[in-house]
C-alpha cells in the first residue's frame, strides 16, 4: 500500500501555521460596513452582498514564503451590516437560528470547479432579463456584487503574484475562480479561495463536502497527462489542509476547534457505484502527516470499501485526532430516501459540522434546531405515574405511553418555536448551490431540501433509567415508587443502597441486552413518530428530522443553559446524580462498564435508523494499546467493517491514554498539541475548560 | 464419578470482546479461572485460584469468577456468532484452560464447526485431556518458557517433562500451532535457554507439519498491576528492569530451520 508522505515545503508551511506566523499580516482594522450600509440605506440582501464586497476590497493580497495555494486573511473581524438593535428588529416575530447568519451547509464545489464563478453571474442575469420581477432583480444585483468582489480580489492576488515573480501563482489566479478549473492546482486554488470568501461573508461551519469526488477528475487528468505525479497531488492536498487551519482562532464555535470544516471521502456515487479512488487514500495519508484538527475527516463505508482503506483510516485514528468519523451508506441512504430525499441526492450525502447528514449544494436544512431530552421524558413519565398516593394500578407500558406523549410534546414545542426561522439573504452562498440561481431564489428562501433536524439526547441514560424502574419497581417489586422518587428528589443523599442497585444491578444499554435495548429502540420510535407527523412542517420547511446526536446537550440538558427551550432534569433513575453529564450521542451511560465494543455496536444497531436519520454517532473509546501492532490496527479496520455489517449508522472512534490526558491537565504547557474529540468535532485538550477535560478523562478510563 | 455434560459448570473470570492479541480476526477470549502453574511473572493473578475472589481497587470491588454451565457459555459465545464466524473466532485462555478440562472439552464440542477455536495453553495437563482438547481446537498457542527442568520448577512451580510430552503430541497430531515465548529478563531470554529451545525444536518438533511459527512476547512491565487487587504482593525473582536479550533473528532462524527440516 502506497503511503503518501509530505515534503519539506509542506512541513515548513505546517510549522509556520502552527506557530501562527501568518497572523503577523493581520491588521487591526474593521471595515465600516454598518456605516456604509446605513448611509446608503441598503435593504437586507444588498447589505449581505455589500459585506462580501467590502471584506474583499479591504483585503491586501499576501503571498507567504513557500506557498503555492494563496489566500491569507488579513482582516480578522467580520463586522455586522446591521446594528444589534436593527438585527433584533429584523427578526421581530421570527425565530433566529444561532447567530442568525446561514451556517452549517455545504456548497456545490464541483459546480464551482466545472463552471467557474463568473458563470453564476451570467446565469442569474440571463434569468432576470428573461423574467423580471423585483426579487430576481435584487438577486441578480447582489450575486453580481458578491461574485465581482471575490473575482476582483482574485485579480489583485494575480497582480501581486506577478509583482513578486510568482508566475505560476499569477497564472492560476488568472484562471480561477473566475473560470472553470483546468488542472488540479487550479481546482484546489479555486476551492480554497471561494471557501475563504464564504467565511469572510460571515458564514461559518462552511462544509467541504465530498472532496475525493469533485477533485477526482482534475487529479486523474493531471496524472494521466504527466502534469502531476500522485505525490504532487498529495502535496497540494496537504497544502490546502494546512491552510484550513490558519484562521481557526477567528471562527465562531461553542469552543475552539468547532469549525465545521467537515470533509467527506468514500461511499457510492450518485449512481450507486462505489466511488473510492486514489484521492480517498491520499486524504487519509495527508491528514495523518500534518496532524491538524482541520479539516474534519469523514469516511463513508459500503460493503465494498477496500480493507486497505479501512486500515489507513485506522492508522489515522491511531494518532488521536478523533477522526475519521464513519458513516454507513447501507443505512444512511435508505434513511434519507425515506425522509424524502431523491435517491441520487441521498447517495451524494456529506455531513454538516458534526454528523448531521446533508446534501452538498442542495441541502438548506437547519440540522440542529434543538434537542429532545429523553432523560426528561423518562423522568417525567416515572413521576407522572408514581405521583398518586398508591400507584398500584400502574403498569410499565403506561409509563412508556406517558414517555411517548412527552417526547411528542417536546418535538411539537421545538418545531413550533423554530418553524418560522428566518434566514438572512446570502448571495454568495446562493451562487454556489446547485440549480439555485437557475430555478430558485436566494438560498435564504430555501434550497432543494429544507428540513429541520432535531437531536435526540441522553438516550442511553433514559433507556437505562426506564429499564431500572421496570426491573426494581415492576418485575421484582423490590423498590417502592415513593422510595425511588424520594431518592431522585434528594439526589440519592440518603439512599446509597438504591444508588448502587440502579448503577450495578440494572440492565444497561451497551451490553446487548434486550431489557435495556428494546426501550432504547422504543424511545427513538416515539421520537420518529412525533417527527413524522410533520409532512410538511409548513410551506417553508419540509420535514422534522430526528437524530441520535447530542452535541452540547449532553451537558446542557443536565445543567441548563440560558435561553434554552429544552427541559433540564435532576438526578435520574439510572443512578445518575443531578448535574452529571449524560452520555454523548450514542454511548453507554457515563460510568457504566459494559462488556465490550461488540456489545455496544449490537445494542445501538437495534435503533430503526430508517426513521432516525439526522445523524449522531456511536462513540467508542479505544485504549492506545489497541494500536500496538499492525495486526491489531487491522482489527480496528475489521471493527469498522463490523459496524457496517451490523447495520449501525455512524461511528466515532477515539484513542488516547488516560495517563497522557491526566498529565496534560496538570502540565498543559507540555501538551499544547494534544487533540481530543469532543463531540462532533476535535479540539485541543488544553483549551477546554476543566469540566470537559474531566469528562473526557472519565470517558477514557472506561476505554476498551 | 464424571458429571453429566449438562451439569458441568466452569469458572470464568472474564470474557473479553475484541481481544486483540489472542488470534486472527475479530475474537472473544474466555478466561478460565484456575492454574497449576505459579509463574513468577504471571500478569493475571486473578486467574490462578480456582474459586471466585474479590478484586479490590480505588474504583470499588468486583467479583472475579463466575460459574457458567456449558450451555450457558456456549450460548453466550453463539450470541457473537455473526460477528466472529467470518475471519475470527473464540479463544480460550486463563489461568490454564485445561485446569477445567471436562468443562472445556464439552464447551468446545458445542462450538466445534460453527466457530473457530483457539486454545492458549501452558501444556500443563493430563496427556489424555490435552489430546482431547487439542483435537477439538482449530489452532493452539503453546507457551514455551524455560527448558531447563530445574529452572522451570523454580520459576513456574511445576515440572516440565509432561508439558514437553504434550508439546510433542501436539506436534505430531496437530492442529496448527504457534510457540509463544514470554521474554522474561534473565529467565527465558538467556543464551542457554535460546540454545535449549533451538535444540528442542530441532530434535523433537516439526514432525507433522503443524508448527506454524514462534512468537516472542515482550515482557509486560504492567505484570504486577493486579496483585494488590487480589491481596497479594508481586515479588518476581528476576530483575524486571533488566534489558531483554531479544534476538529475533535467532528465533527466526530457529523456526526456519525447524520448518525446513
Amino acid at each position: 500500500m502506497t503511503n503518501y508522505a509530505v515534503g519539506e515545503r509542506i512541513i515548513n508551511l505546517r510549522d509556520s501555521v502552527a506557530k501562527g506566523e501568518h497572523r503577523r499580516v493581520r491588521v487591526d482594522y474593521v471595515p465600516h460596513v454598518l456605516d456604509i450600509c446605513n448611509k446608503l440605506g441598503l435593504d437586507w440582501p444588498r447589505r449581505a452582498s455589500k459585506l462580501t464586497a467590502m471584506m474583499c476590497e479591504t483585503e491586501t493580497p499576501v503571498i507567504l514564503p513557500g506557498e503555492r495555494l494563496v489566500f491569507t486573511r488579513t482582516i480578522p473581524a467580520v463586522p455586522m451590516y446591521y446594528s444589534p438593535e436593527q438585527w433584533k428588529q429584523k427578526f421581530e416575530g421570527r425565530s433566529m437560528h444561532e447567530s442568525g447568519i446561514i451556517s452549517n451547509i455545504c456548497a456545490d464545489w464541483g459546480m464551482l470547479l466545472r463552471e467557474g464563478l463568473a458563470r453564476r453571474k451570467d446565469v442569474i442575469n440571463a434569468r432576470y432579463i428573461g423574467e423580471g420581477g423585483e426579487k430576481l432583480k435584487i438577486l441578480s444585483e447582489t450575486v453580481t456584487e458578491a461574485v465581482d468582489a471575490v473575482l476582483s480580489l482574485a485579480g489583485r492576488y494575480r497582480k501581486k503574484a506577478e509583482e513578486i515573480g510568482e508566475l505560476e501563482i499569477a497564472k492560476t489566479m488568472a484562471a480561477v475562480p473566475y473560470g472553470p478549473a483546468h488542472s488540479f492546482r487550479e481546482a484546489i486554488q479555486s476551492l480554497k479561495f471561494v471557501h475563504s470568501a464564504l467565511w469572510m461573508s460571515g458564514h461559518y461551519h462552511v462544509g467541504l463536502g465530498r472532496f475525493d469526488q469533485y477533485m477526482w477528475p482534475y487529479a486523474l487528468a493531471d496524472v494521466e497527462s504527466g502534469a502531476l505525479t500522485w505525490s504532487g497531488v498529495a502535496d497540494y492536498v496537504a497544502e490546502f489542509f494546512v491552510s484550513l487551519n490558519k484562521d481557526s482562532d477567528l471562527y465562531p464555535g461553542v469552543q475552539q476547534g468547532d469549525n465545521g470544516q467537515s470533509l467527506m471521502i468514500g461511499g457510492v456515487d450518485r449512481d450507486g457505484k462505489t466511488s473510492v479512488n486514489k484521492l480517498s487514500y491520499i486524504v487519509l495519508d495527508v491528514t495523518r502527516a500534518i496532524r491538524f484538527i482541520d479539516p474534519k475527516i469523514n469516511l463513508r463505508i459500503t460493503p465494498d470499501t477496500p480493507r486497505d482503506l479501512l486500515f489507513k483510516a485506522a492508522e489515522l485514528t491511531k494518532i488521536g485526532l478523533g477522526f475519521p468519523q464513519y458513516s454507513n451508506d447501507s443505512v444512511v441512504i435508505p434513511g434519507l430516501a425515506n425522509m424524502g430525499y431523491e435517491l441520487e441526492d441521498a447517495r451524494d450525502y456529506s455531513v454538516a459540522a458534526c454528523w448531521e447528514f446533508l446534501i452538498p449544494g442542495r441541502g438548506m436544512d437547519v440540522v440542529n434546531i434543538g434537542a429532545v431530552s429523553f432523560p426528561y421524558a423518562a423522568d417525567f413519565a416515572l413521576r407522572e405515574a408514581f405521583k398518586a398516593e398508591s400507584p398500584k394500578g400502574e403498569t410499565f407500558s403506561r409509563i412508556m405511553e406517558i414517555c411517548r406523549k412527552n417526547i411528542e410534546r417536546q418535538v411539537d414545542k421545538l418545531v413550533e418555536a423554530k418553524k418560522n426561522i428566518l434566514l438572512p439573504p446570502a448571495p454568495l452562498y446562493s451562487a454556489l448551490m446547485t440549480d439555485q440561481l437557475e430555478t430558485r431564489g436566494d438560498i435564504s428562501e430555501g434550497g432543494k431540501y429544507n428540513n429541520l433536524g432535531i437531536h435526540g439526547s441522553g438516550s442511553a441514560n433514559a433507556a437505562d433509567a426506564l429499564a431500572a424502574a421496570r426491573k426494581f419497581v415492576f418485575d421484582e417489586a423490590s423498590v417502592k415508587p415513593a422510595r425511588l422518587l424520594y431518592a431522585l428528589d434528594s439526589n440519592f443523599a440518603q439512599d446509597d443502597e438504591l444508588l448502587l442497585m440502579l448503577r450495578e444491578n440494572a440492565p444497561k444499554t451497551g451490553n446487548n441486552e434486550d431489557a435495556a435495548d428494546n426501550i432504547l429502540r422504543e424511545l427513538f420510535d416515539y421520537f420518529a413518530e412525533a417527527c413524522e407527523k410533520y409532512k410538511p412542517v409548513n410551506e417553508r420547511w419540509q420535514r422534522a428530522r430526528p437524530g441520535s446526536g447530542s452535541a452540547m446537550y449532553y451537558v446542557w440538558l443536565a445543567r441548563g443553559r440560558k435561553g434554552m427551550l429544552e427541559p433540564v432534569v435532576g438526578a435520574t433513575a439510572d443512578g445518575r446524580r443531578k448535574g452529571d453529564f449524560f452520555s454523548s450521542s450514542l454511548a453507554p451511560s457515563q460510568g457504566v462498564k459494559v462488556t465490550g465494543p461488540f456489545s455496544i455496536l449490537q445494542s445501538f444497531s437495534k435503533i430503526d435508523y430508517a426513521r432516525v436519520c439526522n445523524g449522531g454517532p456511536i462513540t467508542l473509546e479505544l485504549s492506545d494499546t489497541v494500536f500496538r501492532s499492525e495486526d491489531s490496527i487491522g482489527k480496528v479496520a475489521d471493527l469498522v467493517a463490523l459496524f457496517g455489517r451490523l447495520g449501525c449508522q455512524q461511528m466515532q472512534l477515539n484513542t488516547l491514554s488516560v495517563e497522557e490526558l491526566t498529565d496534560a491537565k496538570r502540565h498543559p504547557e507540555k501538551h499544547r498539541n494534544l487533540v481530543v474529540r469532543v463531540w462532533g468535532w476535535s479540539g485541543y485538550f488544553c483549551e477546554l475548560s476543566e469540566e470537559y477535560q474531566d469528562h473526557i478523562i472519565k470517558r477514557h478510563m472506561l476505554a476498551v | 464419578m464424571k458429571k453429566d455434560a449438562e451439569e458441568l459448570t466452569g469458572l470464568v473470570f472474564d470474557i473479553k470482546e475484541f481481544a486483540l492479541f489472542d488470534g486472527p480476526g475479530l475474537r472473544c477470549t474466555v478466561f478460565l479461572k484456575g492454574c497449576p502453574l505459579r509463574c513468577s511473572w504471571c500478569h493475571n493473578p486473578e486467574g490462578i485460584k480456582p474459586t471466585p475472589e474479590y478484586m479490590k481497587s480505588a474504583s470499588g470491588k468486583r467479583l472475579a469468577g463466575r460459574y457458567y454451565s456449558v450451555s450457558e457459555l456456549a450460548g453466550k459465545l453463539f450470541s457473537y456468532e455473526g460477528i466472529l464466524k467470518d475471519a475470527g473466532g473464540v479463544s480460550f485462555s486463563g489461568g490454564e484452560p485445561l485446569f477445567q478440562a471436562d468443562f472445556l472439552i464439552e464447551t468446545m464440542r458445542r462450538l466445534k464447526g460453527r466457530l473457530h477455536i483457539l486454545l492458549q495453553t501452558s501444556g500443563c495437563a493430563e496427556a489424555q485431556d490435552f489430546a482431547a482438547v487439542t483435537d477439538l481446537a482449530d489452532t493452539v498457542y503453546f507457551d514455551l518458557k524455560v527448558m531447563n527442568p530445574a529452572l522451570h520448577r523454580r520459576f513456574t512451580g511445576v515440572d516440565n517433562a509432561g508439558i514437553l510430552d504434550n508439546l510433542k503430541r501436539l506436534d505430531r497430531s496437530g492442529p496448527v500451532y504457534r510457540l509463544r515465548v514470554p521474554m522474561i529478563p534473565g529467565v527465558t531470554d538467556t543464551i542457554e535457554n535460546y540454545d535449549d529451545i533451538r535444540s528442542f525444536i530441532k530434535n523433537n518438533l516439526n514432525t507433522g507439519g503443524y508448527l506454524d511459527g514462534l512468537d516472542l512476547l515482550p515482557y509486560n512491565p504492567a505484570a504486577g498491576g493486579k496483585y494488590e487487587a487480589v491481596g497479594r504482593k508481586f515479588e518476581p525473582e528476576f530483575d524486571e528492569q533488566a534489558k531483554t536479550r531479544v534476538n529475533p533473528d535467532f528465533f527466526l532462524s530457529v523456526v526456519k530451520e525447524a520448518k525446513s527440516l
